[in-house]
This record gives structure tokens, sequence and C-alpha cells, in this order.
């Protein structure tokens, strides 16, 4: 470390202090940000701020935002709440950044127009993503070009997208439901993508009436949201949207019927994983949708339901869930041993165990890590939480094992719609569960930990649970 | 006998990845739209070209085939950009969560092993204190205006410091100095078991009590800290930002404070002059209160009316 000050003076320096303990919020922007213009300023005028440093301390008189100037606030809610709103000017070349990082925009006008593509090879990687991780450490998937080649000619079936197409990206696309079925989906056959950067159901509605998609996917929460919010404005979607899908998780049979009245579009349910590059199963535009099915395999992909050995078992009967097809990922990033636990002869096993009907429709059960194994019976989380989801106070409900001793017990996590006791569930559950399955605890909670893409993240829910978003000293 | 029954249809012989897709969409219809971001159309003439852009600047900073290119972006048209740029590098992206903090990030971009991270401004402070152990992460490239910084009467406490550009020689030293400045005055406050290791935020166990920035325009460094007096309720800020209730809790930090630490909220006074002390020591100079002179006046008020300009 060099101060160069150290060794250039002997007597002690003078620096300015501004302190305003009183101050609000555009004056922690603003107040330095005079300083820093005026030393800047110094160096023509030869000022003699132009020297020590300046130290500012300040302390607000009321709540504040300092926004980005991408940031979208609402108004009303900061006026109701009484939160002062103040925006950074938006930085242009040469202006204020972190140091030791590289501005986008001022490399954006410094590069080339024109840039020939590096060939590569269908095995080559195209993508790492690391999957939300419900249980356990993310772990990286592996996705090759062939992969997205494969998936895009697989959803082609279901979503037919044309260069007409205007898709609703709103899904994040981070995450592989809205990288694949979004984004690459609408790109790759010359449509148009129609970005929302921050989700809120207001944003997401705006978007619908500003520029009439066609074609939507999205999860089960944003289209409970979005119908909550055209019941509550009184408004009418237009009539714009071909066919919707929804994924990641079920969404109920009458919320289906009431979204495709209202939108006159199509709500197909689809299923998918990262490590099949999103859908790889769903129920046919064309054809007979089941409720509560995720549907038919897309062409290209082949499923099939397999015994602990391995084996193939007949339609009805339940077992885990396995996927094969040139969409589905060669393994898991610098992870061999996950990598060969995940496959058995060239299925990739999904964890999620579930059945096959006598059309070949399928259906998911649960999460193979997730079965609760109390006194020797195996007992189905999913099970449990639509006995909760039942009742008309449940708004929401996760189920998960506690190991206590040797035993493992069954623990209920529920957000409550009004007034509820813990006797009331129970009383509940006992009416229609078997006694073995009735959960041994109860816990209220305000909100259920979710991932983006609305799926409840159980592991926090889990007494040892380590906030990983902590940065611990060792 | 068990059945097996698929889909109808065969798959066609298209067999073009997003690179090739875009590139053919590119010179056969190059004033379609791809993107349609905050009512501004951007085509796919206009998108091929930008990824261009974005392979050349990666090429620049050393990127080549098979390497990681982490993006952490929410979806803006950058992230597309630097997608497909990144692909047409024959590199690999690693995109992820725009919600994940410290110890997720740091696995992700180790594990991956990334060169280079694309991720919005805002995530600076974040990313600075991951960095040291990230051997592999040699740029951090920073784009968006997202910064969202809440601040409370009785929770928050901002210190900011403007040097002139001869005196910081290196940004490591600047950080390990004003990091260990800001880590006597939370000590000096009485939060005695606060820790700094490098880079941008001061800890209590795995807690943020206080956190800082630097930033470089024209040679002038400005230090931007921000330190947690009392517990920061940030139920009134999620209303005005609208985040989905069950995700609140990931959007900010796990954070604590001088009062949640000592259970009592250091008066200003005692603020100033814990922050006085500290920083004549530190720099072996004195400090002396004097107001802004003219020509920082007229700029401050132009900065205010900017900041609080209606859009």
């Amino acid at each position: 470390m060099k101060w160069k000050i150290f060794s250039r003076k002997k007597r002690k320096e003078q620096w300015r202090l501004i302190f305003k303990p009183q101050a609000d919020i555009a004056d922690v922007m603003a107040l330095p940000g005079a300083v820093v213009e005026g030393q800047i300023a110094g160096r023509y005028l030869l000022s003699s701020m132009a020297s020590g440093g300046t130290l500012v301390i300040q302390g607000l008189s009321k709540k504040g935002i300092l926004a980005g100037a991408d940031v979208a606030v609402d108004f009303q809610a900061a006026s109701e709440h009484d939160v002062d709103v103040a925006f950074q000017p938006r930085s242009g070349r040469a202006s204020l950044r972190p140091a030791e990082t590289i501005n986008f925009e001022e490399m954006m006008l410094q590069e080339d127009d024109a840039f020939v593509s590096v060939a590569t090879e269908p095995e080559d990687l195209a993508c790492i993503l690391y999957t939300s991780g419900t249980t356990g450490r993310p772990k990286g998937v592996q996705l090759t070009h062939k992969n997205f080649v494969s998936e895009g000619k697989s959803t082609e079936h279901v979503l037919d997208c044309t260069p007409k197409d205007k898709v609703i990206g709103v899904l994040p696309f981070f995450h592989v439901f809205g990288l694949s079925n979004v984004l690459h989906l609408g790109l790759i056959h010359g449509g148009t993508v129609i970005l929302v950067p921050q989700y809120s159901p207001a944003n997401l509605l705006k978007t619908i009436m500003d520029h009439h998609p066609t074609l939507m996917v999205a999860i089960p929460t944003m289209y409970v949201h979005l119908l909550t919010l055209l019941e509550r404005k009184k408004v009418q979607l237009p009539r714009s949207i071909r066919i919707c899908v929804s994924g990641a998780a079920p969404l109920p049979k009458e919320m289906i019927q009431t979204f495709e009245d209202c939108s006159g579009a199509q709500l197909l349910e689809g299923y998918g994983l990262t490590e099949t590059v999103a859908a790889c199963c769903a129920n046919p535009p064309d054809g007979i949708c089941k409720a509560g099915s995720i549907g038919l395999p897309l062409p290209g992909f082949e499923m099939d339901i397999l015994d602990p050995d391995g084996k193939g078992l007949p339609s009805g009967k339940q077992g885990e869930i396995a996927v094969r097809g040139d969409g589905v990922t060669p393994g898991y990033f610098r992870l061999p041993e996950d990598t060969k636990e995940a496959f058995r002869e060239g299925w990739f096993l999904t964890g999620d165990i579930g059945y096959r009907d006598d059309d070949g429709y399928f259906y998911v059960t649960d999460r193979k890590k997730e079965i609760i194994i109390k006194g020797g019976f195996n007992i189905s989380p999913r099970e449990v939480e639509e006995v909760l989801s039942s009742h008309p106070a449940i708004k929401e409900a996760a189920v998960i094992g506690r190991k206590k001793g040797e035993r493992e017990e069954i623990v209920a996590f529920v957000t409550a719609k009004g007034e509820l006791t813990a006797k009331e569930v129970m009383d509940h559950c006992k009416e229609a569960l078997s006694s073995f399955k009735v959960p041994d605890e109860i816990c209220f909670r305000k909100v259920l930990p979710m991932s983006v893409t609305g799926k409840v993240l159980k592991k926090e829910l889990a007494e040892d649970y380590q906030d990983e978003r902590r940065i611990e000293r060792k | 006998m068990r059945k097996t029954i698929r889909m109808s249809g065969e798959l066609n012989e298209n067999n073009r990845g997003l690179v090739q897709s875009i590139e053919r969409w590119a010179s056969s219809s190059p004033d379609s739209v791809a993107l349609q971001f905050e009512g501004e159309p951007i085509t796919y003439g206009e998108l091929n070209l930008r990824a261009n852009r974005v392979a050349n600047g990666l090429q620049g900073v050393g990127v080549a085939k098979g390497d990681r290119v982490a993006i952490m972006l929410p979806n803006i048209p950058e992230f597309v950009y630097t997608l497909v740029g990144t692909l047409k590098l024959g590199a690999v992206a690693v995109p992820f969560n725009t919600l994940y903090k410290g110890g997720e990030i740091l696995h992700i971009l180790k594990d991956s092993g990334a060169k280079v991270l694309v991720a919005l401004t805002n995530f600076a402070p974040m990313i600075n204190e991951v960095r040291p152990e990230l051997p592999d992460l040699e740029q951090v490239i920073l784009t968006g205006e997202r910064n969202l910084v809440f601040g409370h009467p009785q929770s928050t406490a901002f210190i900011q410091l403007i040097l002139p550009g001869d005196l910081v020689d290196d940004i490591d030293g600047a950080y390990n100095k004003i990091g260990h400045v800001l880590l006597e005055i939370v000590r000096d406050l009485g939060v005695k078991e606060a820790w700094y290791k490098h880079r941008g935020s001061i800890r209590v166990r795995g807690d943020k009590i206080a956190t800082f920035v630097i930033s470089e325009v024209e040679g002038i460094a400005l230090v931007n800290a921000l330190t947690f007096l009392a517990p920061l309720d940030t139920r009134d800020f999620l209303r005005i930002v609208w985040v989905p209730p069950e995700v609140r809790d990931k959007v900010v930090e796990p954070l604590t404070s001088v009062e949640q630490e000592t259970g009592k909220r250091p008066p200003w006074d005692q603020v100033k002059e814990t922050a006085i002390g500290a920083f004549e020591k530190a720099f072996e100079v004195e400090l002396k209160e004097s107001p802004m002179v003219r020509d920082e006046l007229f700029g401050y008020e132009k900065l205010r009316s900017l900041a609080y300009k209606t859009r």
C-alpha cells in the first residue's frame, strides 16, 4: 500500500469534513457528486479545492431510496409509505464506475461490428447452468450445442413459433425454462421476444396490453397473479395469445379453465429439467390434455418409468421417471461421480417419482429425495401437501421429513389465509389421511422460501439449513 | 405389454443453433424485430452487430473457445448480446440467478472457473468481496443502472470520501486501507467481533454491518460506505420496488447493526467523532469542518434537481 502522501509531506495536511446528519436521500448522491465535479473542474481552474481529501458523513431525516436510472419504482406506494425516491443520473462515457471493472457500454463503443463466428462441434459445451438446488448445493449442468438444437426441434411441435410470433420474455433467462423455451425459441424462429426485466404482476399485464403477444411461457404463480389482477382491475386480456405454456409446478385445473376462458388461449402444462434443456414432456396442443398429467414425451425424447433396478415398469406402476434423447445433458461439470449416479444405461434418472397411464401420459407424484420414511412406511410429502392445501384457510403448504434420532418425523409448513390453529390443521389431516401420514408438527410461516420458478426451497426449511448467502470468515 | 406412445410429428432437419439462426435472420430480414425492450425495438441486424461487438470485446480480454463467461443479468438486451457474443466465440455461457448473494456467487464462479463475469453495476460490491478468492476470474464487465440504496433515519450512516487521484496508487491497497478504517469505526462503536477480510464488507459472523465500494472517474476516487447503526426494516422499501413476497428475504443480504450487536444505537455525535478519529489516524491528516464552495454548490443543486426529476 502506497499512499503517496506519507512520503510527500511531513506536516499534517488538512482535509475537509462535511457533516450532515439531517440530509435527504438525494444528498447521498448529490453531495459527494458535487465535490467530485468540483475537483475535476478545479484541475482546469487550478482551484485550491483540488488538493486534499473530503470526508462526508451523512444521516437521513426521512426514509429514502436512491435508485439507478433503470430501477422501476412504484411512486404511489412510495408516497403511501412516506419514502423519498431519488434517482442517480444515467452515467455516460467516462462516468463513475467501480474500480478495476470494464464498462459494458464503453466496450461496445470501442469494438468492431464484424466478427467471424468460431466453428463449434455439436458436442461442444454451449452453457453450464447451475440447478436451483431445492435440495443440496447447486450443480453445474453441462448443455451442448446439440442439446439446444435438439430441444429447439422438439418444442416446435408444441409451440410452432414463426417470425410473426411475439413471445413474452418474463421468465428469467438465467433459468433453463426462460433461456430455452422463451429466448432460444423466439430467436431461432425469427420471432420477437418482449423483454420483461423485472417481474411484477402489473409489469406483466402492462406488457401484454402494450405488445399483444402471441405466445406466453410462464410459471403457475404468474398465471395466478395475472388472474387476480385482471379481476381486480376489471380489464380484459387482448385476444392475441394463441398458446400459453405453464411449467415448473402444477397449476390447478380450475385455474387452467379460468385462464383459457379469459384469454381465449390454449394453456398447456409441461414438464422439464435443466438436464433436458427445459421441456421434454407436454400435453399436446392438438390432442387430449389430461388434467394433472405432464403429458406425452416431446419428439426427440423418450421417457420411461424405472424400478430401483433400472427395469421398465408397466403402466399404472409407480417408479422413477427416466429420460433419454439428444436433448439430455452429457452430465455435471467436474462431477464424474454425480454424473455416473444420474445415468443408467443411457437413461437419465430425473429423481422424480411418477407413473404412466394406459394412453402413455405421464404423471409426477413426488421428488425421490423428499420421500419420508416413517416407521417403515414411505410417505409422499405431496399427498400430505395436497390434503393441507385443500383446507380453506391454508394458502400454501410444504412437507418435509426431519430426523429425530433414528426416526423420521413429518413436519408441515403452512401459510394461512386467516385465523388458524395447529389443532384445526391436525384435525383436518386426521380426517383425510391414515394416522401414520398425519404431520407430527405444524409450523406457521408468513411466506415459504421459493425459487424463481415458484418451487418451494425445502432445503431452507430444514433445521440444519446453512444460509449460503453469507460470507464466512474462514 | 408396455406401450410407448409419442406425440405426433417428425423432427425436421433444421440443425441451426442460436448463433447460426440469428446470423441467418440478420442477413435475410435484418429489419425484423428480435427484441422489444421498454418501448424500443431491437432488430435482428442490430442484435447480430451488438453480439459481434461483445464477441470482439471478450476476445480482446483473452476469452477463447471453451472458456467460461458468467452472466449475472436480468432480462435486458445486454443479457442477449453477451450470450450470443459468448457463443460466437465458441466460449461457454454460465448464466446464473441475479438474486444470488455472496456465498452462492462464490460457489458458482469458483466451480465454473469463469474467466469473465458480466453483471449489473449494483453487484459490484458483492463481486468485489469474493474476487480475491477467484483466481480464474480475470475481468468483471458491468452494465445497467440498477443500483438500489435504502436509507433510514434510524438505521443508516453514509460515510463518503473523495480523494484526488494522486493520493491513490493502487486499488487493492485502497480497499485494504478503507476497509480497516471502517472496521476500526465499527469496533470503536462497540462491535468488537467485527472483522474485515478483503474488499467491500465489514462483517459480524457472516452478516454484513458496513459495506463500501470505491469508484473512479477521471482519476478521482470516490468511496461510498454505508454503515448500519440500527436494524434496517426493508419492508416499506420492498413495497415500492416490487419483489415477490417469497423471494423478499433473498433480495437483501443478511444484515446486522451496531444496535443489534451492542444493544444501543450510537448517537450522531459519537458516530461523527469516531469516524473523524479513525480517518485522521489512518491518513495522518487533520479534518476540519467547512462548507462547500460556490462552484460545488452549483453542481450540488444541479445533481439534486436531476435526482428528483419525475419521470
